[in-house]
């Protein structure tokens, strides 16, 4: 192998992507808007989410528990309070309207403290003092759970809400706590987890694309042809492409790290040059793989059909957004087969665990295999063509 | 045994190109019918013939790109698919075959580089074949912006930047105006009297009288070959295009 012609191919893709503006504008732009919109679609809790609220209770002579309740919430930024009915709306039927509102999809919930809430929960609680029974005091809530996130959060503010006002005001705790020391991932936010996912799939998507259709354009303007009939051997395009997009690969993560350092404040634990290394063979591993599929496809149409292909078990399977643990059992096999998988996995072992490479040797074997297999396979096929 | 085939390599040599029944079929449709090819060193060689004749196929199959289906042939005395002797071979496909988002210089650059070609040759040379194809001033313009004519001008410019002892010129001068397709055969003429052999297919009959020796192919088989003088005499006519119709006529009686 000749490393001058390598690299001469190598400049020639780099020199072809400079000057395609709009080619080398996806390439960064696509990573970097895939950072935002995850970015701020998960990046925190969630927020506002549309409230109704129903206040019949009467109170007692201690005052009312169930306002102490609405002010905390409305402290949180988790709901919105859009309307609080009282007593006073009874003629509006105001818990048949609110449950109506959440049946339309208007709000996501609604909370209705019943007449009796503040000297029900009184007594439960001079109740339990005392060491008798427990009689609870009554509040609805009306859930939308469509979104299982949102109705969580919904429900979990209105837990903590009520939680915050039993150990304040009546010094009522759980007889058992638990304590939670965390291993890893201390501070650790749901954009920490797929930050390293995001890089991965972008990283393995762009270079897959952008190979099978730089190929089947070489391949349909006969440079392809050409090349072939210079001294350059079918291995030293393929090893001129893998270091061309392979850097590309390494860019790409650069920018999508960048912009969650900067934006989102991302954990990076580990060093983040085993990060890029485990991107870049994967990078390369996508292009070997984007070279072999151009091989089938006869023209550029005809390539982007592979894309969905490719793509959908990737995000579904890869464990990106939710851990393998959560695919179930007999797709977990497909998983294992996708490349992806071991890249993001030992990605985000690197920047929230903090290890090094002597704890991610095996995804790293993995990944070079997977490089070395689609060099040589699509390197068989570059000659096979003739 | 050895010494046959070492007497076999030395009579080849004496061709620039020799074929031996070089066959090539596209599912069972003949493009190249047991094609007996033999261009001397040195010389021009004119491959004339319509569409379909199997001027750019048997090209192919002596540049590699395609396998034969049967039959063999050699370059500088080295059998196809040619190794040792790929750095003295240049390739002109009928495309255009350069990298559009590229600019000239890198084009050449890149060609020049494939072919282990030094650096300070290089510029001598990329100086040369732009005063050659008229593009000095767009040097470092992208070959997306220059006009068919100019790519065609870029494209053989690349095949030539390494300076190759045999010459295969798919249609060099197609989409190219008058004037500067008289300065390419001067450039044709000077390259020959360096001792390169140029073999190239064309359209133009009036550029083929131009050549040393001129090969006729209709339906993949050479009907005639010979000095255009020479066929002219033998077929009794002015112009090589009514004398490729007698041949024509000739082979269909």
């Amino acid at each position: 192998m000749n490393l001058d012609r390598v690299l001469a191919i190598a400049k020639k893709n780099l020199r072809s992507l400079r000057r395609d503006r709009r080619t080398f504008a996806f390439i960064f732009m696509v990573p970097f808007m895939m950072m935002l919109v995850f970015g701020y679609t998960f990046g925190g809790e969630v927020k506002n989410i549309n409230v109704y609220i129903v206040n019949l209770d009467e109170g007692s002579t201690e005052g009312s528990l169930s306002w102490t309740i609405i002010s905390e919430l409305n402290s949180t930024d988790t709901v919105k309070i859009v309307h609080i009915y009282t007593a006073a709306d009874a003629a509006l039927d105001p818990v048949n309207l609110s449950i109506q509102k959440v049946r339309n999809a208007e709000v996501w919930g609604a909370i209705v403290f019943e007449k009796n809430f503040t000297k029900d929960a009184i007594w439960s609680i001079a109740f339990l003092h005392s060491g008798h029974t427990f009689v609870p005091s009554n509040m609805t809530l009306y859930l939308d759970g469509t979104n299982p996130n949102v109705a969580k959060a919904v429900s979990g503010s209105l837990s903590g809400a009520l939680q915050k006002l039993l150990t304040t005001k009546y010094l009522l705790t759980s007889p058992v706590s638990i304590e939670t020391d965390m291993v890893y991932g201390k501070d650790t936010k749901f954009i920490d987890f797929f930050a390293p996912g995001i890089m991965g799939l972008a990283g393995f998507l762009v270079t897959f694309m952008l190979t099978i259709v730089t190929f089947v354009r070489e391949r349909s303007s006969s440079t392809l042809e050409r090349l072939l009939t210079t001294p350059v051997r079918e291995s030293e395009v393929v090893a001129g492409y893998a270091i061309s997009f392979g850097l590309m690969a390494l860019a790409q993560s650069t920018v999508i790290l960048v912009t969650g350092v900067l934006l989102f404040n991302i954990q990076v634990e580990g060093s983040f040059l085993v990060a890029l290394l485990v991107f870049f063979l994967l990078g390369v591993g996508s292009m070997g793989m984007g070279l072999m599929f151009s091989s089938v496809a006869k023209n550029e149409l005809q390539a982007v059909q592979f894309i969905p292909l490719v793509f959908i078990p990737s995000i579904l399977l890869a464990g990106i957004f939710w851990p393998l643990e959560a695919v179930p059992e007999f797709l977990r096999p497909i998983s294992s087969f996708i490349p992806l998988t071991y890249a993001v996995d030992g990605a985000r072992s690197v920047m929230i665990r903090g290890w090094g490479v002597e704890q991610i040797w095996v995804q790293i074997v993995i990944l070079t295999l997977f490089a070395l297999a689609m060099l040589l396979l699509s390197t068989y096929m570059l000659k096979r063509r003739k | 045994m050895a010494k046959d085939s070492g007497r076999a390599e030395r009579k080849a040599s004496v061709y620039a190109v020799k074929t031996d029944k070089l066959r090539k079929e596209f599912d069972g449709l003949v493009a190249v019918d047991d094609l007996n090819l033999s261009v001397m060193r040195g010389i021009l060689y004119g491959m004339i013939g319509p569409n379909g004749s199997g001027k750019t196929t048997t090209i192919k199959m002596l540049m590699g790109i395609q396998r034969p289906t049967k039959g063999t042939g050699s370059i500088l005395g080295e059998c196809i698919p040619v190794k040792d002797n790929i750095q003295k071979i240049g390739y002109m496909p009928q495309e255009m075959a350069v990298y559009y988002d590229l600019s000239i210089h890198e084009n050449l650059e890149l060609f020049a580089e494939l072919y282990s070609v030094k650096k300070e040759d290089f510029q001598r040379r990329e100086k040369e074949l732009l005063e050659m194809v008229d593009l000095v001033e767009r040097k470092d313009d992208a070959v997306s912006k220059l006009s068919g004519g100019m790519k065609h001008r870029v494209s053989l410019a690349c095949t030539l930047v390494h300076e190759p002892e045999v010459l295969f010129l798919d249609e060099p001068t197609v989409g190219v105006d008058p004037e500067l397709r008289a300065g390419f055969w001067e450039y044709f003429g000077e390259l020959k009297e360096r001792g390169k052999t140029i073999i190239m297919t064309t359209h133009y009959m009036d550029e083929a009288v131009r050549c040393d020796v001129v090969g006729m192919m209709r339906a993949g088989r050479l009907i005639a070959e010979g000095a255009p003088d020479e066929i002219l005499a033998r077929t009794s006519t002015d112009n090589l295009e009514d004398a490729f119709l007698f041949y024509s006529r000739e082979g269909k009686a």
